[in-house]
């Protein structure tokens, strides 16, 4: 396969690879303003995770309530580490892109005068969740889709996007394969977006999708790309102790309470005024540390209980009914009659593709890259810093997204050109194929990802220190020698899942030593990011985004870049 | 096999077809063993990863909401990533093969060419149809009544679980089948949409829309989200009569000789409701069927016969009546 001469060129104005909140509203916007737009998948778009989003989607729309709060809430529990001009854009066009959605289908709950719903959410000073049961994410992905698809988008669903065209500043493309038959392509635009979505597989106690693998970071990393931010991984306090599925932060924003196994509601320790509802790094902080302390419940004690025993049975059943059936479908547990069994669980990426606030992909932290875009959860934006909030991810995915494709639209409308690609720029997809392929060791993907997730649950998960990350590092370099030496089963070029599964596999290992790197050189604790050798914030040192960069033989070397702050000075972060 | 509290011991068969390489399909089996928290797509995830890497399915979310992983096990459609398998094994005695969906849509394995499931829901206009303003500075009011009325139709997640377990469908084409009927709802009572109306009109086309549902219920049972695809399709029938759409053809008037019959006699009257819905020269394609019901004690042979009314009634007809005065939304 790796001869080039069957590689097909599709010529467009614009490719965007994902399908999901991101993608579509960038992929919306572009075809409506008359732009040649691809968008490339490796699902469907409906299959994207943006739909998992299951409690709400912030935007200040209460009486009591103001942009300026939620801008506020937002800088805080990012432990000022968000860039606040982002913060801001954000904010301030959060409630007309929660009514754009709105306006175009999004299933919203209603409140009794018939506006949109709002529920309370943790880190958040007033009630700012809009929401749709508790399958958020679902009606607005179905939304933004159906307008889209209403629009007229161009979809390439099951492609494999492998590469990204770069060259001398400016990228002009992707290479592709289709999973169907594994026929090559170049994608060949003006300009190109990334909205691929998070990386939370890489470890193994999760609440992603299999399809979340990242592949996108290490595909622009290859390139000698900048990522920002890596360390910081929010580990979502109510993961089902099993499986790592998640329970949404809604059944603490409808009163859920925790509770460990001496049936102490362990809160009240660790922060007492917010309590359950206090900034999910913290809940998360605190259910590992009842844990540890030997005070978890149920399978290895590795969890604590979440009761919502006491609510009216109505809000369970008519706020929180996909909550319930997932606590039974993998565990067992009703809610309506016991606790639930949680546990942290590795969640969602604050850091990415670095990006300027209008979406541009950087190439360091002053200059960017010409053609090239990123949104959503695989960029950084830097909206949410070191931690990110509940129900701000589906509120950026939508808005950056669809700002992503403003913008896009803006820079074809300037006249920029079409640099050509030639068959010769698919060579690096078809060799990475061809040599996946044709390896003949004795290494199986599916065992060197259990060790690459078990180790970053284990050594760079809630809590680090210096000496667990180091030994994960090792460990990743290890696994990366190991993966030259794999031996897949399936040859054939029809839906080769394991084929995929390998590439994937490249990705993850890459990408996770920029996580472990990060956390490494982060001599501090701030948001997500503990260590527990440096348990203080240190802003005089690190009050900075980490720019990392890897070359061919995954060395990885750092630079810092400034935070922007404008309303709201760095204090002490208590809740 | 081995039982004991934690695990078991068990074969599990799995359907394989490669549409490159093979020129048949056949079942393949792995030694499995399955906890009791273990989901079928744990166990094909194991067969995957520690038995044939060639073995391909699609799957993402991992918990039933974004519907990529709908398959068979033994004719009965599950989503994969929410169905516990030792549930499964108890119902079938241990002996399970995983099937894909619709075995003559195959690609490899469980994958099979979904373009007929996506070009029926395309035909619906599956979006809200209104104008979508760039910069709203205020939300389409809603009420609870009116959010409540969707009937969970918007939880749909595509799987097409109840599309390849429809029978109707299997037998015509044509048919828009239960998950498309039911996004024709979703959007036909939304009341920010413009274009019931014509999503009405679709749906009561002969051949394609509603009146080919045979009521068997399969959907409501393949569906792994609830959603009870029937029921909407039923909401589907009673809206093209509400807004005047509804045709007077074989299917209507079939349904309406269902409440003629039941008005006058309080039971049905099976000979009548084929000469009213099909007239008496339409009712001569069915007289192989009706000698067998006449056999089977169903008719008498002077039903249909015009003036003559041989039906017994209800002892409860004046109740019915009223029942049926009260219950009556539409005029049929």
């Amino acid at each position: 396969m790796s001869n080039n001469t069957n590689v097909r060129i599709y010529e467009y104005d614009a490719v965007i690879v994902g399908a999901g909140l991101a993608g579509l509203a960038a992929a919306k916007e572009l075809t409506e303003a008359g732009k040649r737009t691809a968008v490339i998948t490796k699902l469907h778009p409906l299959r994207s995770h943006s739909g998992a989003a299951q409690g709400g989607i912030n935007a200040a729309l209460g009486a009591e309530d103001s942009t300026e709060l939620h801008e506020f809430d937002t800088v805080k529990g990012s432990d000022y580490l968000a860039d606040q001009d982002a913060v801001e854009l954000m904010c301030t066009k959060a409630p007309e892109t929660i009514r754009w959605a709105e306006h175009m289908g999004a299933a919203f709950s209603r409140d009794a005068e018939g506006n949109i719903a709002i529920r309370p959410f943790g880190g958040q000073s007033k009630p700012r969740a809009c929401y749709a049961k508790d399958r958020t994410g679902l009606a607005v992905l179905q939304a933004i889709y159906e307008q889209a698809f209403r629009a007229g988008i161009e979809v390439f669903d099951e492609w494999y996007v492998a590469d990204l065209l770069y060259k001398n500043d400016k990228v002009y493309g992707v290479s592709a394969y289709n999973i169907r038959n594994s026929e090559p392509a170049i994608f060949n635009a003006k300009v190109v977006m990334f909205a691929t979505g998070g990386h939370a597989r890489a470890f193994r106690f999760n609440s992603n999708a299999h399809a979340n693998t990242g592949d996108s970071l290490s595909i622009v990393a290859r390139h000698g790309l900048p990522l920002e931010d890596m360390e910081f991984v929010q580990f979502h306090p109510s993961g089902l102790g099993g499986s790592g599925v998640l329970i949404s932060e809604a059944a603490r924003g409808e009163g859920g309470r925790l509770f460990n196994a001496l049936g102490e509601r362990f809160m009240t320790k660790y922060a007492p005024n917010a309590m359950e509802l206090a900034s999910r790094d913290v809940v998360s902080r605190a259910i590992m540390q009842e844990v540890r302390e030997g005070r978890g419940v149920g399978k290895d004690k590795q969890s604590v209980n979440i009761d919502l025993t006491h609510l009216d049975p109505q809000i369970i059943l008519t706020r929180l009914p996909e909550l319930r059936e997932l606590a039974i479908a993998f565990q067992g547990q009703d809610m309506l009659k016991e606790p639930i069994h949680i546990s942290a669980t590795a969640h969602y990426s604050m850091g990415g593709i670095p990006t300027t606030i209008n979406c541009e992909v950087r190439k360091n932290p002053i200059q960017t890259v010409e053609g090239f875009y990123a949104a959503g959860e695989c960029s950084c934006v830097s909206v949410h810093g070191a931690n990110r909030l509940g129900a701000n991810s589906v509120l950026e995915a939508l808005l950056f997204g669809r700002h992503a494709g403003e913008n896009m639209v803006k820079k074809l409308n300037e006249g920029i050109k079409l640099k050509k690609a030639t068959k010769e720029d698919a060579n690096q997809m078809l060799e990475e194929i061809r040599r996946i392929k044709t390896s003949n060791g004795n290494e199986r993907v599916s065992a060197l990802r259990a060790e690459l997730q078990a180790g970053m649950t284990e050594k760079a998960g809630v809590f680090r220190t210096k000496i667990s990350l180091e030994e994960q590092l090792s460990h990743i370099n290890a696994l990366l020698q190991r993966f030259k030496n794999i031996r897949i089963d399936d040859k054939s070029n029809t839906f080769n899942t394991d084929l995929q599964e390998a590439i994937e596999l490249g990705h993850m290992l890459e990408f996770s030593k920029f996580i472990v790197y990060g956390a490494l050189i982060r001599e501090e604790s701030r948001g997500a990011h503990f260590r527990e050798d440096f348990p203080k914030r240190n802003d005089e040192k690190f009050l900075k985004h980490t720019y990392a960069y890897m070359d061919n033989e995954f060395n990885i070397t750092h630079e810092w870049g400034d935070v922007v702050i404008t309303k709201f000075e760095p204090k002490e972060r208590s809740y | 096999m081995k039982f004991n509290n934690e695990t078991r011991k068990v074969t599990i068969k799995a359907f394989r077809f490669n549409a490159e390489t093979d020129y048949l399909p056949y079942i393949k089996q792995y030694e499995l063993e399955v906890g009791k928290d273990d989901l079928v797509l744990d166990l094909m995830n194991r067969i995957k990863w520690e038995h044939d890497g060639s073995f391909s399915y699609r799957r993402s979310c991992r918990h039933g909401i974004c519907g990529a992983c709908g398959i068979k096990v033994n004719g009965k459609p599950v989503l994969a990533c929410k169905q516990n398998a030792i549930e499964l094994l108890d119902m079938f005695d241990n002996d399970i093969t995983l099937e894909p969906q619709s075995k003559k849509r195959v690609i490899k394995d469980m994958i099979i060419d979904k373009k007929d499931f996506w070009e029926k829901h395309a035909k619906v206009k599956p979006y809200v149809v209104a104008n979508v303003e760039s910069h709203p500075t205020k939300e389409t009011k809603q009420s609870i009544e009116a959010f409540d009325a969707l009937l969970n139709s918007d939880l749909c997640i595509q799987c097409g679980n109840c599309h390849y377990a429809c029978p109707s469908l299997e037998a015509n084409p044509d048919f828009l089948g239960p998950a498309a009927l039911n996004a024709a709802y979703r959007f036909s009572i939304d009341t920010r949409d413009n274009a019931s109306e014509e999503r009405l009109k679709l749906t009561s086309k002969p051949n394609i829309g509603v009146w080919d549902c045979v009521k068997c219920f399969e959907c409501a049972q393949a569906c792994p989200k609830d959603i009870n695809p029937i029921e909407k399709i039923t909401k589907l029938h009673n809206m093209q009569f509400e807004y005047g759409i509804a045709e007077r053809n074989i299917a209507t008037k079939h349904a309406e000789g269902f409440v003629r019959s039941m008005k006058k006699h309080g039971f049905l009257d099976e000979a009548d409701i084929v000469v009213y819905s099909e007239g008496y020269l339409g009712m001569y394609k069915h007289l192989k069927t009706a000698y067998k019901m006449m056999k089977a004690g169903k008719i008498h042979f002077t039903d249909g016969l015009p003036f003559v009314d041989n039906v017994p009634k209800s002892k409860n007809l004046s109740e019915i009546q009223k029942l049926i005065k009260i219950s009556q939304t539409n005029k049929l």
